[in-house]
């Protein structure tokens, strides 16, 4: 019997040994799309013209030294225009600095935006009040001082209370956070628009975010 | 009047051959109808002062009229008779008299007349009566039988009387018949004879008038009445005396075997077991009618509110289960019961109060996170930072806002404490760990070095020399001759003079530049 057992193992080895397991580097950016050069174009809106003049180096100094990606602002066309390196570690990379760019546009500012470049799990999520309800006139303006509150404070109070930031623009409402944190923001906001009262909305608020903090 | 009257005897004769279901359809009879009732009416006529009506008008009046004529005619006619009746029923003797007026008052009209008529008389008796149940055109023959019968009675004794038949001979006959059966002389006929008459039929009517004034069964005399004008209608029942009255003959029959023995009273009451036959026969009748008719309400089983009469539950006392338990009813002895528990009860201090039930025990409130209405200071990044190193890393997690205040008012609290064991006793206790380095001045080595009270009066503060170097010879104030205090006192100036004159020399100099100063 143990016999047997020793006779199995020897035959085993003496078979012929199976080439090594191929070890392939990452690729990187340049080569991934072999070897062509990847680009990414960002217009600019006109009401973030002169933010963006102001905030350039605060916008080119992270992307071009920490994600090594190229960036240029085409002022004719009105857009920044990103480029991948050589020496691009990532793809994610360019697309990262894009949203980032993106989101500066949107009107979110440099360090709420930087946080899209130094973390994955951040969305960037849009929409207007008429998706939300049909208002015109009064009723919208109405609906605009609703959400942001007396001095902004109802909009800060959902910032702080679910980890994101706001972006009211006009009719246009812009939120960037984690995605569940977006959940939690976007259902405040729309029952804001829906007509509920602030005070409603903190008792929520308080509520889901305690939960959401554990 | 002859024609007339034989036109109207012939009319009566062919409405008497005529056939019965003739005369329910409209025919050619009425004119004989009308013929034999004029003939009938002016037959009556004398006997009728009161009547309105020399003759009966038939000439284009209808059925109801002419009804109506002899129906005027009639009536009075029938109230008279019937108190000639009853004047006959009282005085016999009477009718004999009266037998021979009419008699004569016959000869005077139509002796042939009066003749068919008595022998018809029977006939005419049946037949009219028969006629008497057709409807239509026959309301005048009932009236015609009606008269015709009281005519009948007052002359009947005459008609009936002949060679071959007496009325006497028949009561004589009919009594010793009874008597043969009964056994006993009967003078006084009892029903039973008087229903034995009535089957042998027809002119039992004078008999029974003649003995009405012995006639117990006044009601049994109407009935023979009634039942003489129903000879039309005759049935088994008037031959043989009808079931009942069959049963009632039998009863009578056995009570008067039974009775014979009895018979002392010699009157038409019944015997004490007749009487009691009678009572349970009239109880019988009533059970049976009482189970034929519908029952009460209250038997009928499930009743409907519908079905009864309104209110009628009030009424019966209804019986039905109460779930609940009656009040209870308070009485004196009740309340002094109570009372008296209470009294025991409060003496033992026995309180049945209800406790609180002890509320579960709650977790912790958790820490409210007071909701921040300012922009917030940190950027997004650096909010997330902040979360992943305080997940990551505790210990080099930056302060929270809540943590300083924390901080802060533990600060606050142990300070109070300090201050407060140092007002509550001079005594030695444990200086507080307090994890801060800090410099105290004017604290002795001594309170450094060692655990030592934490408050130190003065006089621990300085050591005894520092307070007093004692050099010389100390005397006390009581002690002083006057010199020494002259001394003293003297010293005491000197000292006070030096002091102010530096003063003084301050307070002009300063004096001197502003006025130096001024003068510029």
């Amino acid at each position: 019997m143990a016999e047997s057992t020793q006779m199995e193992v020897e035959t085993a080895t003496q078979t012929a040994p199976l080439p090594a397991k191929p070890t392939f580097k990452p690729l990187k950016a340049h080569e991934m799309s072999d070897g062509k050069v990847q680009f990414r174009k960002i217009s600019v809106p006109p009401n973030r013209y002169s933010p963006l003049k102001k905030a350039w180096l605060d916008i080119y100094t992270p992307i071009y030294d920490q994600m090594k990606v190229d960036i240029r602002m085409n002022l004719k066309g009105r857009k920044v225009e990103l480029k991948t390196r050589a020496d691009t570690p990532d793809i994610s990379n360019l697309q990262k600095s894009a949203d980032f760019v993106h989101a500066f546009m949107l009107g979110f500012d440099i360090p709420d935006a930087i946080s899209l470049l130094r973390m994955d799990e951040l969305y960037v999520e849009s929409f207007e009040i008429k998706d939300v309800k049909t208002l015109k006139g009064e009723h919208l303006s109405r609906a605009i001082g609703r959400l942001s509150g007396k001095g902004g404070k109802t909009r800060f109070a959902i910032e702080n209370s679910t980890k994101t930031r706001i972006v009211i623009a006009d009719s246009r409402i812009h939120i960037l956070g984690a995605f569940t944190n977006i959940k939690v923001a976007r259902s405040s906001l729309c029952s804001l628009i829906m007509g509920s009262p602030a005070g409603k909305v903190y008792s929520k608020l308080r509520n889901v975010s305690a939960r959401l903090n554990e | 009047m002859a024609i007339v009257k034989d036109s109207g005897f012939e009319a009566l004769e062919k409405l008497k051959s005529t056939e019965p279901p003739v005369f329910l359809a409209p025919s050619s009879k009425s004119e004989e109808a009308r013929a034999a009732s004029q003939h009938l009416f002016e037959k009556l006529k004398p006997y009728n002062p009161k009547s309105p009506f020399d003759e009966l008008l038939v000439d284009g009046f209808d059925a109801e009229q002419i009804w109506q004529q002899i129906d005027m005619q009639s009536q009075p006619l029938l109230s008279s008779l019937r108190q000639e009746v009853n004047r006959f029923a009282k005085n016999p003797e009477e009718i004999r008299k009266l037998g021979n007026l009419t008699l004569k008052v016959s000869q005077k009209d139509d002796v042939d007349e009066m003749d068919m008529d008595g022998s018809e008389s029977g006939d005419d008796e049946l037949e009219a009566n028969e006629s008497e149940g057709e409807e239509e055109e026959d309301e005048e023959d009932e009236d015609e039988d009606g008269d015709e019968d009281e005519e009948e009675k007052n002359g009947d004794n005459e008609g009936i009387e002949d060679e071959f038949f007496k009325i006497k001979e028949l009561e004589e006959f009919l009594e010793d018949g009874e008597a043969e059966e009964y056994g006993i002389d009967y003078k006084n006929k009892k029903g039973v004879a008087k229903k034995k008459k009535q089957n042998l039929r027809d002119d039992d009517d004078e008999e029974d008038d003649e003995e009405d004034e012995d006639d117990e069964f006044g009601a049994f005399a109407g009935g023979d009445d009634e039942e003489a004008d129903k000879l039309g209608k005759a049935k088994y029942t008037d031959f043989f005396g009808g079931k009942k009255k069959e049963t009632k003959v039998k009863w009578k029959d056995l009570s008067e075997d039974e009775a014979e023995f009895e018979n002392d009273q010699g009157d038409v009451k019944l015997s004490t077991h007749e009487k009691e036959r009678v009572k349970l026969q009239s109880k019988i009748e009533q059970m049976e009618k009482a189970n034929l008719d519908p029952k009460h309400w209250t038997m009928q089983g499930e009743i409907t509110a519908a079905k009864r009469p309104k209110n009628s539950a009030l009424e019966v006392d209804l019986d039905f289960e109460h779930n609940a338990r009656p009040a209870p009813v308070i009485t004196e002895e009740v309340t002094a019961s109570l009372e008296d528990l209470i009294k025991s009860r409060i003496i033992e201090a026995r309180f049945d109060d209800v406790q609180r039930a002890p509320s579960m025990p709650t977790k912790a409130k958790r820490e409210a996170k007071e909701m921040d209405e300012s922009k917030s200071k940190k950027g997004l990044a650096e909010v997330y930072e902040d979360e992943y190193v305080r997940t990551a890393n505790p210990a080099f997690a930056p302060t929270t806002f809540s943590d300083e205040l924390k901080k802060e008012a533990s600060m606050l609290f142990k300070n109070l404490c300090l201050k407060l064991d140092a007002l509550s006793h001079f005594h030695f206790t444990p200086k507080p760990v307090i994890e801060e380095m800090s410099i105290q001045t004017n604290v002795p080595a001594i309170a450094m070095e060692e655990v030592a009270p934490v408050a130190v009066s003065d006089a621990t503060m300085l050591a005894p020399e520092e307070i007093f170097s004692g050099k010389g010879d100390i005397k006390d104030e009581s002690e002083l001759t006057q010199e020494e205090r002259k001394r003293r006192r003297a010293k005491k100036k000197r000292k006070f003079k030096a002091e102010s004159a530096k003063e003084p020399v301050k307070k002009a100099r300063d004096a001197t530049t502003v006025a130096g100063s001024e003068g510029l």
